[in-house]
Formats: structure tokens, sequence, C-alpha cells
């Protein structure tokens, strides 16, 4: 892995973690608005979707690092017709600016609440295209190790991952009054089983992708001789980090988010499990990168 | 069926000299590391034990020269993101310099290895069939440069009625990937795309 590679991976991660806590954001404020209203909604999800925008702005900045002549983009016409890659780069730009048109809502207040809400969904629907195109971009039929089911459905996992655990530290950072800590822990406990629901879908689905590229033979045998051996340890902590973060404190997050006054605790599991979640993405992500092997010469 | 200029190889002929690739690097001014075109030295078999005594048995090698096939259906075309990579109405299959943004997405793409990384230009580049050439009436660099006569050059249908449509010689991989305008003529121990006990012999040449 160069530079370029780095960079790739940091565009890719940072991108699902904006669109993922995108998605998941809007159920939680629809969640809230039911129970108690559009004001405490908008007031608990405003800080979360604070860093979407950022965060989506980074990846691009990462992401320009990839390229060997960046400045070339202002010249180059999208191909949409055929390549996922171009796709991907045009629903990430769509995405970033209908997510910086609902946070300018949100944050000034502006417009009615039918309208916020509708942009909201729309920019939910964008996320959505975006992280499809992303894993769609990796199905190409000279990638055996790649062009899998197996690739979509990670890169969706991933980002409903990050997107979930990002929105429990989300929400527990932004702070909330007495009174709105039984709405704030409900919405935590279902974060929590979210998670581990995501965890449990990733640990079948790997398996089966394993064992569909030891029959393949060839350069997906290969892969998987690469993913298990040169990279063996990075695919063990991968797959630990994400037990530990989605599985082990996401169950802590569910069992002391049942108890009042537990602020600070429920803080520190929510920041660490996504931490290791978002560790363990990147560990992933490397190995995904550093382990295909093209069919031919 | 639209015309397909194409390349043919024969590979009774090719001794794996690498005039062709030295022709190609010469003529386009390719950096080190950037090889158009690259000579594959192929080999396998196996010896067998003959009361005690390792005879050799079916073991063969070849060389196989391959370069970008502008292919039919060209993959790198399909995934580039941009309008960087065309194809010519004769065939030619062109990556443009000012276009390209280096995502190199195509190289991940094409089984054959064709596009690949100028660190000089920042761009991705690859065989171009010598389009200047072609255009004045002449024959790529490699086809003329081969000391063996090869190599020969014209629009594929011509190549497959004068030489046959053999394309799938390993370790090139499966012709129905890209549909590659080129023509093979095997020797007799070519082995098809798909072959499981050859190697490569020169990796380090490529
Ligand atoms: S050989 Fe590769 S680079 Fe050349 S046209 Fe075919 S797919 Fe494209
Ligand atoms: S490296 Fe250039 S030619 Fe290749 S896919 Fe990217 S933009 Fe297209």
């Amino acid at each position: 892995m160069d530079t370029r590679e780095w960079a790739l991976l940091a565009f890719t991660i940072l991108g699902q973690t904006a669109a993922g806590l995108m998605i998941v954001l809007m159920i939680v404020r629809t969640y809230i608005a039911a129970k108690a209203g559009n004001d405490l909604a908008d007031r608990l999800t405003n800080r979360p979707l604070y860093i979407v925008v950022p965060v989506m702005a980074v990846a691009f900045i990462a992401s320009l690092f990839h390229l060997g002549s960046p400045l070339h983009i202002v010249r180059a016409v999208p191909n949409i017709g055929s390549s996922w890659l171009s796709r991907e780069v045009v629903f990430a730009v769509i995405f970033m600016v209908f997510a910086a048109l609902y946070t300018f809502l949100q944050w000034r207040k502006v417009g009615s609440l039918g309208l916020r809400i509708a942009i909201g969904w729309i920019t939910v629907l964008l996320a959505a295209a975006y992280i499809y195109a992303m894993g769609m971009v990796y199905m190409i039929t000279t990638q055996p190790a790649w062009n899998t089911i197996a690739t979509p459905i990670n890169f969706v996992i991933g980002s409903l991952l990050l997107g979930t655990l990002g929105m429990a530290a989300g929400l527990i950072a932004g702070g909330h009054k007495a009174e709105e800590t039984n709405i704030v822990h409900t919405v935590l406990q279902a974060l929590a089983i979210a998670a581990i629901v995501l965890l449990g879908i990733e640990f079948i689905v790997l398996p089966i992708f394993m064992a569909y590229l030891a029959t393949q033979g060839g350069a997906a045998l290969q892969s998987l001789n690469m993913m298990v051996g040169s990279y063996g340890v990075a695919f063990f902590f991968r797959l630990l980090l994400l037990f530990v973060g989605a599985g082990v404190l996401a169950a802590y997050l569910y069992r002391n988010a049942s108890i009042a006054e537990k602020e600070k605790t429920l803080a520190s599991l929510a920041y660490s499990a996504f931490a290791l979640a978002l560790v363990s993405e990147v560990l992933g992500r490397f190995i995904f990168y550093a382990s295909h092997y093209r069919i031919g010469i | 069926m639209a015309k397909q200029l194409a390349f043919y190889v024969d590979l009774n002929k090719c001794s794996g000299c690498k005039a062709c690739q030295i022709a190609c690097k010469d003529k386009s001014n390719l950096p080190v590391g950037v090889r158009w075109r690259r000579v594959f030295q192929y080999e396998g078999g196996e010896w067998i034990n003959q009361n005690g005594q390792m005879i050799p048995s079916n073991v063969y090698a070849y060389s196989v020269s391959s370069a970008c096939m502008h292919c039919a259906k060209p993959i790198c075309m399909e995934v580039c993101p941009t309008s960087a990579i065309s194809k010519r109405d004769d065939g030619i299959v062109l990556i443009n310099a000012d276009i390209c943004i280096g995502c190199r997405y195509c190289s991940w793409a094409c089984p054959y290895g064709a596009p690949q990384f100028n660190e000089e230009l920042n761009v991705m580049t690859k065989c171009d069939m010598c389009h200047d050439l072609v255009d004045k009436g002449e024959r790529p660099a490699c086809v003329e440069s081969c000391p063996y006569r090869a190599m020969d050059f014209g629009p594929l249908n011509e190549l497959q009625a004068k030489y046959g449509t053999f394309a799938d010689p390993a370790p090139l991989p499966d012709s129905n990937i890209t549909e590659p305008a080129v023509v093979y003529k095997p020797n007799k121990v070519t082995k098809s795309s798909g072959n499981a006990n050859g190697r490569l012999m020169n990796l380090e040449e490529l």
C-alpha cells in the first residue's frame, strides 16, 4: 500500500461514515419526533448532523491524493453510462450537496418542517445510492475476490455499522437535559441492538464468502490465501475489534442504558465502540485492497 | 462488422527475443518500468520417474508477445470514470492524457495488464497501436521490428482469414472476457488460457 491507496482507503471509510450516519440519523430523528415531538428530535439530532458534511469534505480531499492528475477533473466528463466509479463520485457529490443543504436548513431553522424532513430523506436516499455505488465499483469481472455479492453487502453493513455507532456517540456527546434521559437511553438501546444485528450479518456473510473463494481456485484462491496468510494478523484483529466494538461494548451499552445517571459510562462505551468499529473497518479495507488478484497477466 | 485493426503473432516463429518490446519503448519513448508490449515466457510440464531415472516428459516452453488488444469489449473503457478512454472507428483504443485523472481503475480491470501508469506524466498510458504511423499508412513499430517476421498487423477479419481465430494462448486470459482484437498462431506446445500447470518464467522482466 502506498499513499495513493491510503487515500482511497480514507475516502471510502470517511464516505461510508458520513453516509451511514446520515441514514441512521434520519431514522432516529423520525423515532424521536414520533415519541417526543419535532423540537426535541431536531435538537438531539442536529449535533451529530453537523459532522456529516465536514467528514465528507475530508473524504473528498483524501480522494484527490489517490489521483495521479487531479487537475484533469475539470476536463473530464463523467462516464456514468457504464462506470460505477463515475456513479460513485457523482452520487458522493450530490449527497454532499444535499447534506449541506439539509444541515443549513436545520441549523438556521429555515423552511417549513415538512420541507426540511423531505430534504433530509432525499439526502438519505442519495446516501444509500452512494454507498451502493461505492460497493459496485469493485464488482469487476476480472477481480474474482471483489466480484461477489459480498462486496456490496460489506460496504452497506460497514456504513450502517459506522453510522449506528457514530450516531450513538454523537447522541451522547451532544448532551441532554435530565427529562430527556429516557428517550436518549431508549434510542441508545435500539442503536446497540442494531449494531449487534449488523455484526451478526457480517459474521454470517464472511465465512460464506471465504468458502466461496476457496472453491473458485485461481486468482480467487490466491486472494484468500493472502487474506488469511500474509494479512492473517490484520484479519484476526479486524474480526476481534469488530466483535468487541459492535458486540461486547454494544451489549454493555444496551445494559447501561437501562440504568439512569450512567451518562459518563455510556459516553465512554459509545465512543470506544465507535472507535473500535472504525479501526476494524480500516483494517478490513486495508486487507481488501491489499489482497486482490486480477485475472490475466 | 465495423473495422477493427488487430495484431497477429506466430508463436512458431517467436523466439522470445523481445525486439518488439524494445522497439515499442523506443518508438513511444517509454520511461523505465513502463512496457506497453511485453513478452511472456511461459513454461510447464513435469519430469517422470522411470526405474529411478528422471526423464523429461511433457516439458514445454514458449513466449507470448502481448500488448493492449484494442478489444471489442474494452473493459478499461467501460470502467473508466471519465471520458479519457475511447475507441476509434478503426478499433484502436486510446487513452487521452489530457483527460485521464490517473485513478488507475482501468489497470485494475484490464486482464492484459495493458494500462500502465506513467509516473513522469502522472497519467495512465498504454499501447496506442502507433496510430500516428497507422494514420500514415505504416505499420506499428513492434510489427516492423520483429527479426523473425513473427508479427503482422491489419484488419482483424483479414488476419483471421489468413491465420485463424486463436486468441487464447496461456498465460493470457480467456478471450471471452474482453474479446481482444488479436490472432495467435499456436505452436505444437501452446497451451490454452486457464492452463494450470505452467508458470511465468520472466516475472522480473514484466
Ligand atoms: S487490452 Fe485492456 S487496455 Fe487494451 S482495450 Fe482491452 S481491456 Fe482495454
Ligand atoms: S487511470 Fe485514467 S484512463 Fe484509467 S480509468 Fe482512471 S481516468 Fe480512466
